[in-house]
């Protein structure tokens, strides 16, 4: 069994079989471990055919299937449930957050936009991040913080990148297949991976698929991508504690936080070049 | 948006903020889970929807801040603007 913290939740996986265990450790393995009480249990169970059935919070039963698969639910289950509840003062937003020297600048698109793409190579360089794919905003705070998930990327891409050895590793080494996707605890590209939670210093939207042409960075207005990272807040906005006066605040609030924050819009079929123009242009 | 109606004295709803991004401007709907950029004369426009002034007060406001500028030569961008807003339901 593990228990994880995903604040304001503790989240517990547990399996009825030794071979679910590097599964489980695969789960949120960059989540600090919690001994409080869970808010949302998931469960690994394994049949008699070899197949495995996967049971999360409020869901019926999903399988028999193969582990991969019964992982792979528990895993967009579970993130599901944090950000339907994100506690009073709170929203979850769509986008990644890395910290170059210094400065928090978010990432925001798509599906397909590349922002895990880009998440792990500027992490691979030395610049810790808070995720790549979704952050916390803490209202109270004016911050945005980590949500300590494993990165999603395809093999494909990671071979791409030359993080093939990353795919290679297996569940014990940091890295869970699951469905043409490998799952890599941000922990194996940067020890240190996690950056300090805080405002954000700027905010990069990304263009989405096809990704064509050389590698562009252009600044664009601060208010539109405000805009955008104001639509990419998560959650069902008329369920829970997601919803009403708590959630509108912290909406303001997050719009607020981005006073001072600068904007660019980037594209184009080069992600390793644009991780460089990111890093020049934050530095700068 | 609709072709709603622009109150004689347009307000603007007590949940609906106004906030600068960067060089830019950003009107907050937390009724409806929206928001718009604004460029500055917009803003400007939105800044005087306090129930107190009408469309023609509104744009000799605006007119008294800007050089050499009749009311009269910004009136019709300042109804465009107040019917923009009326259609998004941002009035009282």
């Amino acid at each position: 069994m593990r228990r994880v913290a995903l604040p304001p939740h503790v989240v517990e996986f547990s399996a009825d079989d030794d071979l679910a265990a590097p599964a489980l450790a695969a789960l949120y393995p960059a989540a600090p471990e919690s001994a409080a009480p869970p808010t949302f249990r998931y469960r690994l169970e394994r049949g008699r055919d070899g197949d495995w059935t996967a049971r999360a919070h409020r869901q019926p039963p999903f399988g028999p299937a193969a582990l991969g698969d019964a992982w792979a639910f528990l895993e967009w289950r579970a993130i599901e449930d944090v950000l339907h509840e994100p506690g009073p003062d709170a929203v979850y937003v769509h986008a990644a957050g890395v910290r170059i020297g210094g400065r928090l600048v978010l990432l925001v698109g798509g599906p397909g936009s590349g922002k895990s793409t880009l998440t792990a190579l500027l992490l691979r360089r030395g610049h810790p991040i808070l995720g790549d794919d979704v952050l916390r905003f803490d209202a109270r705070e004016g911050c945005f913080g980590a949500v300590p998930r494993s990165i999603k990327l395809d093999p494909l891409t990671l071979r791409e990148l030359g993080l093939g050895g990353m795919a290679d590793r297996g569940p014990e080494g940091g890295t869970f297949l699951a469905a043409g996707a490998a799952y890599t605890s941000p922990a194996v590209f940067l020890a240190g991976w996690e950056a300090g939670r805080g405002p954000a210093w700027g905010v990069v939207l990304l263009g989405g698929p096809p990704h064509t042409g050389p590698a562009l960075l252009a600044r664009r207005g601060e208010g539109g991508a405000a805009v955008r990272l104001l639509q990419g807040v998560l959650g069902n906005p008329r369920a829970g504690a997601a919803s009403g006066p708590g959630r509108a605040d912290a909406r303001l609030r997050l719009l607020e936080s981005l006073e001072g924050a600068r904007a660019w819009e980037a594209g184009g079929a080069d992600p390793a070049r644009l991780a460089d123009l990111i890093v020049e242009a934050v530095r700068t | 948006m609709g072709a709603a109606p622009v109150p004689a004295y347009p307000a603007a709803r007590a949940d609906v903020a106004l906030r600068r991004v960067g060089s830019e401007w950003v009107v907050f709907d937390a009724a409806g889970e929206r928001a718009h950029v604004l460029n500055p004369s917009a803003a400007a426009v939105w800044a005087h929807c306090d129930g107190a002034h009408d469309a023609a007060a509104i744009a000799a406001a605006i007119a008294r801040g800007l050089p050499a500028t009749e009311p009269a030569a910004i009136r019709g961008d300042v109804d465009a603007v107040l019917r923009r807003f009326a259609a998004e339901g941002l009035f009282r």
